[in-house]
């Protein structure tokens, strides 16, 4: 029987059948072209599967290719911020929670596996515990879970903001603690717990003490994790954590213990950062206080917000993008491959700027690099120390970047005028539209390049903290979702 | 259907986590036999230099750094030594931020297979935190700064023997010195003593007050922490009769926080004794304050050339770097002398060093602990008003 | 939830018995006694106070009107020392300065506060206005993420060693002395810091009083919409609060640079927290409020680092905002929120 009635919608269909629900397809916003058919296929495969397709894309470019020491920064670094966005997924994404303290978490896994599992000694008292991995592991996940209790029911009286301030307190106290106020020498203070044993399971029968074997322990807790996490995002918990992130009055009066859930947010996913805590510090061999700190914590927001937050697979993904550059610009890292990187992301953000229209790329491509040429030549013949700089170890790019990017010998003032003058036509760009944004972006372009060589790449380790702050703001305002998050439409 | 793929993954999770505790146990032997890796020396040589380049302790950091590559260009530009040449690669301790850097540089050496000694690193907390690192990497360090008593006797810190070294003498040289300047030459009688909660200067201003208190000082003890910028509190706790305060800190940035916000609450006229942490000229400039450094041989021409090219700044504090620098290559070049090398062995001809002279004004050998057998003493400095550090005593 | 009189009795008994019983332990129990040490301790806290009580006022004022956590304004306060150690440097400095010592100084305050506005406004039209209508969390994410790239721009830009201002040898080491040589001794910055806080707040309170600013700031606090269909443009005024709170928060940074000379690029992590408890001690979205809870929370500080082990000094304050926001959300003079379903 489908008689419709014109007027009244969804009065077409059978009975027993919620047209409303069916239709629920074609209501979503979906994105155009060859983006938006990709995305659709993606959806279409189950979790699971996405997993599968996910962990060779992990796993093949690791091993064997990569020397030891690169296993232990990217590989390792990358697990490890994977479990923890995992967890905190579980708090921000899942629950809607906001946790600014998560990082401390991470720090008392780190120092409880350390004290379990180590010989530590400090103002006369020695501490001498050699608990077996799986021990000390559980521990640390234990005590961890029951702090994230601790922490969750003090959030039952607290709005959004303010429990934001009160995680964020937690959060330094952990710092406060573990710096100064130990009277018996159990952590150490700032010199951290230093003296950490590998992970040994069941009485030194299989000890991980290798980075390629961390790397194996750390895949398998990722997935692990994923799995579970997966699970119970499907089950009623999840469904119950999903309405309570929207709206916690409703939640409440469908008869959903939204006190409860919230506790129960926090417990799971300070439990996972201890998991996260406790392998690091066996890895690093060490806890120290100043690695569970706020450069930490936004890490693991970035990874979280860039995956998209409620998405699994985001966080392996934010996981990859985000370490992987968070390390390729770091201080030891040569600094070719963060050259060829900053060329490339600025190549990208011209094509996203100028997308629309093909030819105003190839203007805004020819344009910078024309105008480059001249001004550089002008400078050459008006200032000559202009130029004769030399350029921080360009590898292959030395002679292009030579001719084209103005390096003074003594960059100093100049390149922090140029940093600040670069931000205010970044601004510039972002507000002006049509050819004028295009007439602005040529310069913008130059000097961006000029203050990457005279300044940032100097001092990679600080540029992409800066890049982090930035892509925080700009993945919040552009794309609140992310990657793989699902964009929420406020309503009223 | 979809509950056997979950299930099938949780079983490849779980079968990936035994294969990494069942595959390791093949692999431990591979990290210990890094330090018996051989590598081809060649005609460059790579030794490591593991400083507070940036952070707060920067001041000092960088006078090492300079005075290492001193010496390593002066002997690069030997024309005995063209096929033995050193290359140097530095690492960012950024000692006083967070010494889990130390532990980041000590491990990024220790992947780096050519990389055959280390100079450095400076803080004492440093060397405690990243020693199980150069220990299991098999390298050999030596520090042109790290003072703490406890570093070389093997059991209180940690065993490091045959692994570090060092070219300064010890707190427990240091501490008799300025208690003897305090009693003898000043004859204070009361004095305040403030750490900064770091292992340097706990052991430091523990053994200055030992001795202080043994000949009838009165002496009262406070701590702050390498974080705090307000002493407000702290200072207004000091009675305005004492006579010195003895700080031996290692961020002089702080000193010098220390000493105005003194002088702004009225107790100027008390007296700042500072320790070769705060050796920083230009960085801590209270005129008057004094400073027990590091001993230097003044009329060795090497120092005179660097005083001279730093317009009369000699950077005191990073003068023992330019003797481990000195150590380090020598042990390199010997260990090099058939072509190929180990870490090792680099360590044992660390240990067999035996210089005959150098810029700090006595031979260089080392005992089985890591210490220098010379008997050196500390020299104190005391700040004008121009802010240079003139020598006193 | 209106407490009864007889609550707010109970309320303040308790209080008064607390402090009470403090100055019983400050007098006469603790070692460090002396009613010359309290006092001290008490000047050091009023100075330190007033600098929380103008960086409390940018949280207070713009949470009243965006009901936003500005995690960024810690920062503005830290850019604005650094402006005046800029300016500070480019003339002179205190040992030779190029200008008359009390020109120099307004000068830092001027620029510095006009400096840390322009950056207020900045955040706000870039970070957070896009963002009005999104849910709570994504603002404060965005102001995390201006927090950091705040804190590390200075770092790059300006190297991560600490500097220090220069004391100036008139007002920074010389000082009035209560009650003898060996009595209380306050600089003569500190009575200038006190008296430009109590100056800049009262010119804020009438502001907000007497202006048709700040009548459309009240507006605009009290229901946006309708402020709107009242013909204020709230964009206007929103920007003109970010200006105002950070030019405050810029001038806060520089009398700490001129007070305790050391500045470096994370000073405004802990600053902003504490600013932040002052205002929600004082009652958020109150500006009388922010003042009393920063001059409170500067005197809880002080009279901690005196008494108890100095580190323990942090975890006291947070404490306090902790046990404030469990047990009285609404702060000291704050209105009780309604919740509306």
């Amino acid at each position: 029987m489908s008689e419709s009635t014109p007027g009244i919608p969804g009065s077409g269909g059978q009975i027993g059948i919620d047209t409303w629900v069916e239709q629920a397809d074609e209501r979503i916003e979906r994105r155009g072209g060859l983006a938006g058919r990709i995305t659709r296929i993606w959806e279409r495969i189950p979790a699971a599967g996405k997993l599968a397709l996910l962990t060779p894309a992990i796993l093949v470019p690791f091993l064997p290719l990569v020397s030891e020491g690169n296993l232990f920064n990217y590989g390792i670094f990358i697990l490890i911020y994977a479990l923890l966005a995992l967890g905190l997924n579980v708090v921000v994404g899942f629950a809607g929670l906001l946790d600014l303290g998560y990082v401390a978490f991470f720090g008392f896994g780190a120092y409880t596996y350390a004290f379990l599992s180590g010989t530590h000694g400090n103002k006369g008292h020695t501490y001498t515990h050699h608990w077996d991995a799986q021990w000390s592991i559980l521990m640390a996940v234990l005590i961890c879970a029951v702090l994230g209790l601790f922490l969750g029911s003090s959030s039952r009286r607290l709005l959004g903001d303010y429990l934001a301030i009160v995680t964020l307190f937690f959060g330094q106290a952990f710092v406060v603690f573990t710096n100064a106020a130990d009277p018996y020498g159990i952590t150490n203070g700032s010199n951290g717990l230093a003296n950490v044993a590998p992970l040994t399971f069941f009485g030194g029968h299989f000890t991980i003490s290798s980075t390629r074997g961390y790397y194996w322990f750390l895949l398998g807790c990722v997935m692990v994790v994923m799995v579970i996490l997966y699970c119970i995002s499907e089950s009623r918990t999840g469904r119950a954590w999903k309405a309570s992130r929207e709206d916690p009055l409703a939640a409440e009066l469908m008869g959903m213990p939204v006190n409860r859930l919230k506790i129960m947010a926090f417990s799971i996913g300070a439990a996972i950062a201890g998991l996260a805590g406790s392998v690091f510090a066996a890895a690093q061999t060490g806890a120290f206080p100043q690695n569970f700190g706020t450069q930490v914590l936004i890490l693991i927001y970035a990874v979280v917000i860039l995956g998209g937050t409620g998405s699994l697979t985001g966080m392996l993904v934010g996981a990859i993008v985000i370490i992987a550059s968070n390390q390729v610009l770091d201080s030891t890292s040569p600094p070719n491959v963060a050259r060829v990187l900053f060329y490339v992301a600025l190549i990208a953000a011209v094509y996203f700027t100028m997308r629309r229209s093909w030819v105003k790329m190839l203007i805004a491509f020819a344009g910078t690099a024309v105008f480059g040429l001249v001004v550089h030549a002008i400078v050459d013949a008006v200032w000559s120390r202009g130029t004769a700089g030399h350029v921080t170890s360009g590898g292959f790019l030395t002679g292009v970047i030579r001719h084209w990017v103005l390096l003074p010998t003594n960059p100093g003032r100049l390149a922090v005028y140029g940093y600040l003058l670069m931000i205010v036509c970044v601004v510039a760009v972002v507000q002006l539209k049509g050819w004028w944004r295009l007439i602005v972006l040529v310069p913008t372009l130059y000097l961006t390049a000029f203050v990457w060589e005279n300044l940032l790449v100097q001092n990679p380790a600080v540029t992409r903290y800066v890049l982090f702050g930035a892509l925080l703001i700009a993945v919040m305002t552009i794309r609140p979702q992310g990657l793989f998050g699902t964009a929420k439409v406020e309503i009223g | 259907m979809r509950k056997f793929v979950v299930a099938a993954l949780l079983a490849a999770g779980v079968a990936a986590l035994a294969s990494a505790a069942l595959g390791s146990t093949k692999s431990p032997a591979r990290v210990s036999s890094a330090g018996s890796a051989l590598v081809t020396c060649g005609k460059t040589r790579t030794i490591g230099l593991a400083a507070p380049i940036t952070g707060p302790a920067a001041a000092i950091g960088n006078q090492q750094v300079r005075w290492a590559k001193y010496y390593v260009k002066r002997w690069n530009a030997q024309k005995a030594n063209k096929n033995k040449q050193i290359k140097v690669i530095s690492g960012d301790t950024q000692l006083g931020v967070d010494t889990a850097f130390a532990v980041k540089v000590a491990k990024s050496f220790a992947s780096n297979s050519k990389l055959l000694g280390v100079v450095g690193p400076a803080g004492s907390q440093e060397v405690v935190a990243s020693t199980s690192s150069y220990k299991r990497a098999g390298l050999g360090y030596v520090s042109g700064s790290a003072t703490r008593t406890t570093l070389t006797d093997g059991h209180t810190d940690g065993n490091r023997r045959g692994y570090f070294f060092r070219t300064v003498p010890n707190d427990g040289a240091q501490a008799p010195v300025v208690a003897n300047w305090m009693t003898k030459k000043l004859k204070w009688k009361r004095v305040y003593i403030i750490d900064d909660q770091e292992t340097y200067s706990q052991g430091l201003a523990d053994g200055v007050q030992k001795i202080l208190r043994a000949r009838g000082v009165k002496v009262t003890r406070d701590s702050i922490s390498q974080n705090d910028s307000d002493f407000s509190s702290k200072i207004a706790k000091i009675p305005s009769n004492t006579q010195g305060i003895y700080i031996p800190w290692q961020l002089a940035p702080q000193a010098q926080t220390f000493g105005q916000q003194l002088k702004a609450a009225g107790k100027g006229k008390i007296k700042l004794f500072g320790s070769d942490g705060l050796f920083a000229p230009g960085v801590w400039k209270i005129a008057g304050s004094y400073d027990s450094a590091f001993p230097y041989n003044p009329t060795d021409p090497a120092v005179k050339t660097y005083i001279k090219a730093h317009k009369g700044n000699g950077e005191f504090f990073g003068l023992p770097s330019y003797v481990a620098a000195q150590v380090v290559v020598g042990a390199v070049t010997k260990a090099c002398a058939d072509g190929k090398a180990t870490r090792a062995e680099v360590r044992k001809a660390i240990a067999k060093t035996n210089l005959k002279t150098s810029i700090l004004g006595f031979p260089v050998r080392f005992v089985k602990s890591g210490e220098m057998r010379a008997p050196a003493t500390f020299g104190v400095f005391q700040i004008q008003s121009n802010g240079s550090f003139k020598r006193i005593g | 939830m209106n407490s009864t009189l007889g609550q707010r009795l109970g309320n303040l008994s308790g209080l008064a018995l607390a402090l009470v019983a403090f100055m019983f332990y400050a007098v006469y129990l603790s070692p460090t006694q002396g009613w010359t040490f309290f006092f001290q301790l008490t000047v050091n806290g009023i100075i330190l106070g007033s600098l929380y009580a103008l960086i409390a006022l940018g949280y207070t004022m713009v949470y009243g009107i965006l009901k936003l956590l500005n995690f960024a304004h810690g920062d503005v306060y830290m850019i604005g020392s650094f402006i005046g150690f800029g300016v500070l440097t480019l003339l002179g400095g205190p040992l030779n300065p190029a200008i008359p010592v009390a020109l120099l100084v307004t000068c830092m305050f001027v620029v510095a506060m006009l400096g840390s506005g322009l950056l207020g406004l900045a955040i706000e039209r870039f970070a957070y206005r896009p963002l009005r209508d999104a849910p709570r969390i994504a603002p404060l994410i965005s102001a995390l993420g201006v927090a950091f790239f705040l804190e590390n721009s200075a770092l790059l830009l300006f190297g991560s060693q600490f500097r220090n201002y220069d004391g100036f040898d008139l007002i920074s080491y010389n000082g009035i002395h209560l009650g003898g040589d060996n009595g209380v001794f306050v600089q003569y910055l500190g009575v200038i810091v006190i008296v430009g806080a109590v100056v800049l707040m009262l010119a804020l309170l009438g502001l907000v009083r007497w202006t048709r600013l700040g009548k459309a700031m009240r507006a605009v606090s009290f229901d946006r919409e309708g402020a709107a269909m009242m013909g204020i443009d709230p964009d206007r005024v929103i920007a003109a609060t970010f200006f105002i709170g950070s030019a405050l928060a810029g001038a806060a940074g520089v009398m700490f640079g001129l007070l305790f000379s050391q500045i470096y690029h994370l000073m405004g992590f802990l600053a902003g927290l504490k600013g932040f408890t002052a205002a929600v001690v004082g009652g958020i979205g109150s500006i009388p409020g922010a003042m009393l809870g920063g001059i409170l929370v500067g005197l809880i500080e002080s009279w901690a680092k005196g008494y108890l082990n100095g580190n323990v000094s942090d975890l006291v304050v947070f404490g306090i905002l902790i046990g404030v926001m469990l047990v009285r959300p609404s702060g000291l003079l704050g209105t009780p929120a309604l919740q509306k379903v």
